[in-house]
């Protein structure tokens, strides 16, 4: 029964503990990867729409998912207070995830045009950096 | 019609093998370690096969399944906390899987997640009620078949053979030493997940197995799981040769699919979906029966899906509740990929209680006459279950360190 009961309780504890905090520069190193995997994401999908075919439904659920990720990096990394000396940093973190947000924005509203895929393809890969 | 069983078998095993867990950790692992943690899918996959074997076996013989041997082997107040800790990580993965359906029907039809949430819930609870226990394995098993796109989408994105192959033995190429066991405990837990045996077992007495169905019970056990690990490899391969050189860390379902869709465009994404939502349809079920099974066997109710609910009210009430529990959990809000690592870990904490009693028995020539474990089973059984407490005794420590593999 003890066990179980610490089960819980390192669950509740675990659960609790996720997200707000002060940011620090693990922190911000963690989230800057996490963002950069978003637009990379962003910039497949954009070029599979653009390139080949996609499920019309998928590729808006998709990029509406990708741009709620994104979009609560951006209000995470504007408003949480961070440890000195990062704080220029996390903000501009925080305005690329919202760089990113819109992008995702502008492919979820119209997920069929190949055209506008293909022109925030490139727009993706710049803001992740991705390869 | 024997041939006609075991791919009944085959089926049910590659269904509920590659849960959401499994499509998780895998592709995971493989964006973040390339092939480097194959190696721990075959310890999985042959930790499972050694296992279900085992309480296959028990279940043909001796007509007992895991948590009937469980009770009878380590007594009432030890058996509660296994029951108790079962329980729990079976409902996180009921909800993680039931979101992960809700979360495949809307990628393909594009209808509102919580609506789609209501809608699985009571469409998994109509095939619970009204399909016989063979035609569940049969839909699900062979909805579950579509998943083999992944293996064709690895071989299509060329990965490197010789890393690949290199993946096989255990290595360490990476700073990040405590995220790598930390993948390695969640890969063992997720092809290890005790429902997968809760599930196997009772179905064996679902199916009336006998001492002549053992050839049965191998087959499916070996054949059943090695197919479910060939998709594990396959996700990871993907992992590692997608989104790994792309720098992308696959966190939902969607990503998972892209996996496929790259490499085979649509039609590959349209299979994608497909198997993804009946093999998570499937664990669906899985969690869902063992769940009733687990209570119904502890405190000695009536159970089966071969009587009718009227038969065995307990157990279906049971299954019931379970069912709106999990709902109430997935209403929430919670992300059932993030539920899934959770449930993933918390049920490496519950593998030794599970396994132990099932070792024990299959060497009891009380329960099993002349069909205790050979020398072979006994020192796999024996080995797995150190690994197992190992793993289970750094799984909470890796979660926490590692920030739940977020580095």
């Amino acid at each position: 029964m003890r066990q179980a009961l610490l089960l819980f309780t390192l669950l509740a504890f675990v659960l609790a503990g996720c997200n707000g905090g002060t940011v620090d520069q693990h922190a911000l190193d963690n989230d800057s990867e996490s963002i950069d995997s978003l637009a990379c994401e962003g910039a497949l999908l954009a070029g599979e729409i653009a390139n080949t075919a996609s499920l019309t439904n998928f590729s808006r659920v998709h990029a509406g998912e990708l741009y709620t990720r994104a979009a609560n990096f951006e209000d995470a990394l504007s408003t949480r207070p961070t440890t000195p000396g990062i704080e220029k940093a996390v903000r501009a973190e925080a305005k690329k995830a919202g760089r990113i947000a819109a992008l995702f924005d502008q492919l979820a509203a119209d997920p069929s045009n190949p055209a506008l895929a293909a022109k925030l393809e490139p727009q993706f890969t710049k803001q992740g950096g991705c390869t | 019609m024997k041939i006609f069983q075991v791919a009944l078998g085959i089926l049910a095993a590659i269904g509920g093998f590659v849960d959401i867990g499994d499509l998780v950790f895998n592709s995971a692992a493989g964006a973040t370690f390339g092939y480097q943690l194959l190696w721990v899918v075959v310890i999985g996959v042959i930790g499972i096969i050694v296992y279900s074997e085992m309480c296959g076996r028990i279940a043909a013989i001796s007509k007992k399944a895991v948590f009937d041997v469980v009770r009878e082997r380590v007594g009432f107040k030890a058996g509660l906390v296994t029951l108790i800790a079962a329980q729990v990580v079976n409902l996180m993965t009921l909800a993680a899987e039931v979101g992960g359906v809700a979360i495949c029907l809307r990628l393909l039809s594009g209808l509102p997640y919580r609506w789609l949430i209501l809608v699985a819930v009571f469409g998994l609870g109509a095939v619970v009620w009204i399909t016989s226990f063979d035609w569940i394995e049969r839909i699900f098993g062979y909805g579950g078949l579509c998943m083999l796109v992944f293996a064709v989408a690895a071989i299509k994105l060329k990965p490197d053979w010789g890393a690949v192959a290199h993946g096989f033995v255990p290595h360490l190429e990476t700073k990040d030493t405590l995220l790598y066991f930390y993948f390695a405990v969640g890969l063992l837990g997720a092809a290890m997940t005790p429902y997968e045996v809760y599930f196997y077992s009772s179905g064996g007495i679902e199916e009336e197995w006998t001492e002549k169905d053992l050839g049965l019970n191998r087959a499916n056990a070996i054949i059943g799981y090695g197919l479910g690990g060939f998709l594990s490899f396959a996700l990871m391969i993907v992992g590692g040769a997608l989104f790994l050189p792309h720098g992308i860390g696959p966190e939902t379902l969607g990503s998972i699919s892209l996996g496929a869709q790259v490499p085979l465009g649509e039609i590959g994404l349209l299979l994608a979906l497909i198997g993804i939502l009946f093999a998570v349809g499937g664990a669906s079920i899985d969690t869902l029966f063992s769940g009733a099974y687990n209570f119904a066997q502890f405190f000695g109710w009536e159970w089966g899906r071969y009587r009718s609910p009227a038969g065995a009210p307990r157990f279906t009430l049971g299954w019931m509740v379970l069912l709106v529990l999990a709902l109430g959990i997935v209403m929430t809000g919670v992300d059932p990929v993030q539920l899934t690592e959770y449930a993933v870990i918390f049920s490496v904490v519950a593998l030794p209680l599970t396994y132990l009693p099932i070792l024990l028995v299959a060497n009891d020539r009380a329960y099993m006459g002349r069909y205790v474990n050979g020398r072979l089973a006994n020192v796999l059984g024996g080995i797995y279950l150190v690994v197992i407490l190992a793993v289970s005794l750094s799984a909470i420590p890796l979660m926490l360190l590692t920030n739940v593999g977020q580095g």
